[in-house]
């Protein structure tokens, strides 16, 4: 566990220093929390608890993942792009620590932006509401609970294909996948109109597929191979 | 030390390394040598466990690199490969302490000084806390050199440990090198093209070209096996050229296929101790002889020539 720190810590460290991510971050952050909280006002008083959860149910989740792609591209493609990859693979640490090390080290400053956006969605809608709002107890297991287990779970899952895949095929899943995010994004918007209201059966079912995505995630990196990787670098 | 056992690589149906065989004895720098492509970083990665035979073995203290449960093993070797392995975003400090860490130096004092004490050797005392982003590429080596031997390994693989290095740098590396080897007993493996830096500190080499070892010796013996004795005759007149070789052409212990003539100098090959003949030779039929002394191949010379042979033995 202490050198899965290691790696972690460095890794967070990195994303902190490179400020031009950590800026898109936020300003994803709080664009996403402004345009999607401001919309409460226009939702009738009597629907406006539940269209408030909803958004921190979709939204907060779709941030937190979005961040893990953001941040997996430089801890795991960067870093086997430019070969340091090869050097690591040469230190006293199986792959999986390795894999593991980074996938925590993504993981907590993507949950910490997600944990932002529902803070700042929670601030904005009480300032555009005449209500008192607060998130319902199933809405708080899923930001603390579900969200990070799904960035987790993304951020594994990346990992695992920005290794195993080559160089070519990563670029195309990482294209793949910025616009099925950005869509994903832009459709939350719909959900202030909707009607969800998400009970503790549906948060429950949610951290279950996010126990087992990262169950599946941790099972797929037996196929990881050390001449996979090497003979996949550029 | 390290051994490597009939070691062969097929990369989709392309033989790259055929039966490679050699061993290095503790505290030995062996030089592996050869031309692009010979199959020298494929032979380094299979010995690190990065690639896995297809078939053969390979040994480092008698034990496979490359296996999980030899991760201890991998605290004892250090490694610098093509890439240097630093990180731009973070600071000299920080790479070899982010290393230092991961080769489980856990005491953060002891880290601290051993860090100063790399980064004043290497000359990047006063870059402690720069990001690596700003450094030059022979900075940036040498802050990979540090990062490699950070936590004292017994065994040091070195991957064109001088490419990108000013002249000063090149001195310092082989230095560093030497010292490593001579006081700390270290077992150096250096993969390098530079011919030069082979010659002055490797205790033994392999050649490789198309991924068979054709060489494998110490640089002495190989120069002595490689080298025929030749003497170099300058002429004092380089109209008499034409005839000091046909006197050396008639002459039965001068190799006639390898005499060479450029301008008034004259190489021939010939058997031992036979220099003086030659001179009195040449002196009786007329023609003055400014200086004659003996050749020897440098590492340089047999290298060309082993590559040179195992090209046409491959056309």
């Amino acid at each position: 566990m202490n050198k899965i720190w290691v790696v972690a810590k460095k890794e967070m460290k990195g994303i902190i220093k490179t400020r031009s991510q950590m800026l898109v971050g936020i300003f994803f952050a709080v664009w996403f929390s402004v345009i999607t909280a401001v919309g409460v006002k226009t939702v009738e008083e009597s629907a406006v608890f539940d269209q408030f959860n909803n958004l921190l149910f979709y939204f907060v989740l779709m941030l937190g993942i979005f961040m893990a792609y953001l941040f997996s591209g430089r801890v795991f493609f960067n870093e086997k792009r430019e070969g340091i990859i090869e050097t690591l693979l040469c230190t006293p640490l199986s792959l999986r620590e390795i894999w593991s090390g980074k996938v925590v080290g993504i993981t907590i400053p993507a949950y910490l932006i997600a944990l932002l956006t529902a803070a700042l969605i929670t601030i904005i809608a009480n300032i555009f509401s005449t209500s008192m709002l607060l998130p319902s107890p199933a809405i708080v297991l899923h930001v603390f609970l579900v969200v990070p287990a799904f960035i987790a779970a993304a951020a594994g899952l990346l990992g695992f294909g920005h290794f195993l895949l080559g160089m070519r095929e990563n670029q195309i899943l990482n294209t793949t996948i910025f616009f099925v995010i950005f869509l994903a994004l832009f459709f939350t918007k719909n959900v202030i109109g909707g009607v969800y209201v998400f009970s503790w059966v549906a948060i429950g079912a949610m951290l279950v597929v996010a126990m087992l995505l990262l169950a599946l995630t941790t099972y797929l990196t037996r196929y990881l191979n050390k001449e996979r990787i090497v003979t996949t670098i550029p | 030390m390290i051994e490597v056992q009939n070691l062969t690589k097929t990369f989709n149906g392309k033989t790259v390394l055929k039966n490679v065989s050699f061993e290095v004895k503790e505290g030995e720098i062996f030089g592996y040598l050869g031309p692009n492509g010979a199959g020298k970083t494929t032979t380094l990665r299979i010995i690190l466990g990065l690639l896995n035979p297809t078939s053969g073995n390979a040994f480092v203290m008698g034990q496979n690199l490359g296996l999980d449960e030899n991760e201890a093993l991998r605290n004892k070797v250090g490694v610098l490969l093509e890439d240097d392995g630093v990180y731009d975003r973070l600071s000299a400090y920080e790479n070899l302490d982010y290393y230092a860490q991961l080769y489980g130096l856990s005491d953060r004092i002891e880290r601290k000084r051993r860090i100063r004490e790399l980064l004043d050797y290497v000359g990047l005392s006063d870059r402690i806390n720069d990001k690596v982003g700003r450094f030059s590429k022979g900075m940036r080596r040498k802050l990979a050199l540090a990062r490699a031997i950070v936590h004292k390994p017994e065994v040091l693989f070195l991957d064109e440990p001088s490419s990108g290095l000013d002249p000063e740098a090149q001195i310092m590396v082989r230095d560093l090198i030497l010292q490593l080897s001579e006081e700390m007993g270290v077992t150096i493996f250096l993969n390098s093209h530079d011919l030069d830096e082979v010659q002055r500190i490797c205790t033994k080499i392999a050649i490789l070209q198309s991924g068979e070892i054709k060489a494998h010796d110490t640089v002495k013996n190989l120069r002595e096996k490689m080298d025929k004795p030749r003497v170099e005759i300058t002429l004092s007149d380089s109209k008499d050229a034409e005839k000091a070789l046909n006197i050396l052409n008639s002459l039965d212990f001068v190799s006639v296929s390898d005499c060479e003539r450029d301008d008034s100098r004259i190489t021939a090959v010939i058997r031992n101790e036979k220099s003086s003949t030659i001179l009195s030779v040449l002196m009786r039929n007329g023609i003055v002889v400014e200086e004659i002394k003996w050749v020897t191949k440098s590492l340089e010379d047999v290298y060309l020539d082993i590559v040179q042979k195992g090209r046409e033995q491959n056309e």
